[in-house]
């Protein structure tokens, strides 16, 4: 069993890789996609241009976006920018994974960002989305002092 | 199925626009306990006014707006990059906007290059950034 330090600009390091659980894409993950962001495209519940339902391709976006959580407890966090590249669609029945990799920090106006890079691929090692993203740490206050 | 047959630079696409319940955001992000997007006291205790919506819901819309554009090829050949500079909260409309930057041979097929962002009601800019798709 592996402890989860808190997630902290110091505990980071660049370099340090992240991997994900694996997940089966289902119908009823895309059908709840669809809703959560009101795009009811057909292709979702198929026929597609590529032979049968696919997903959103945003879908598998937050299992990319929590790979930190594999590793850490996070305190709290702000998204501050996002890249993708759509390589492959995202089909149902595909068991897929993401795996990152933090490429950089830094400190801008007072705040604490990571950047990590990241690839989204199925069983096969077929790689769907690649991308990377910016998020800000927000930091855990500083316990109050006894009185 | 592209929403146009024939694609200009300097197009604007037809918008969308996107009501932010706490509903959608609870099944986009999964309701959890001390979480800004599905906790409102948490997010009280973060500075921010009520939950948040996650920035990668932008990107959603965004890439619908590319889908109905181009098709398949944003689905497959389709790149995005955005910036999220303003928070979007509970409760929010959104407009998602995109006009054509762009458009450069690549192989066969011909990159499509869309300047996108999203505003909120007050016509504040949420998500701003460029998408691109391969049109055959």
């Amino acid at each position: 069993m592996s402890e989860f330090p808190k997630l902290t600009y110091d505990a980071l390091t660049v370099g340090e890789q992240f991997l994900s659980d694996e997940r089966v894409v289902t119908p009823e993950d895309i059908e709840a996609y669809a809703w959560a962001v009101e795009d009811h495209h057909p292709w979702f519940s198929g026929p597609s241009p590529f032979g049968g339902a696919v997903a959103h391709p945003t879908m598998l976006a937050n299992q990319a976006l929590h790979l930190r959580h594999t590793k850490y407890m996070v305190h709290a966090g702000l998204h501050a920018r996002m890249e993708f590249q759509f390589l492959e669609p995202i089909r149902p029945g595909m068991r897929v994974r993401s795996r990152g990799t933090v490429i950089d920090k830094y400190v801008r106006r007072g705040k604490q960002y990571m950047v990590t890079e990241f690839v989204t691929e199925d069983e096969g090692g077929t790689l769907l989305v690649r991308g990377q993203f910016t998020q800000m740490l927000i930091p855990e206050p500083a316990a109050a002092p006894a009185s | 199925m592209a929403v146009t047959e024939t694609i200009t630079v300097g197009q604007e696409l037809p918008v969308l626009v996107k009501e932010m319940s706490q509903r959608r955001i609870d099944v986009y992000s999964g309701v959890r306990p001390r979480s800004i997007h599905t906790d409102e006291a948490w997010a009280h205790a973060k500075g921010f006014r009520t939950t948040l919506a996650q920035g990668m819901m932008s990107t959603a819309y965004v890439s619908e707006m590319m889908t109905r554009l181009l098709g398949a090829g944003f689905v497959k050949g389709g790149t995005m990059s955005v910036a999220f500079v303003k928070p979007v909260y509970a409760g929010d409309r959104l407009t998602v906007r995109g006009v054509v930057k762009e458009m450069r041979p690549e192989g066969a097929a011909t990159r499509v290059v869309v300047d996108v962002w999203c505003e909120n009601q007050h016509g504040e800019k949420t998500a701003v950034g460029h998408a691109s798709g391969l049109l055959s």
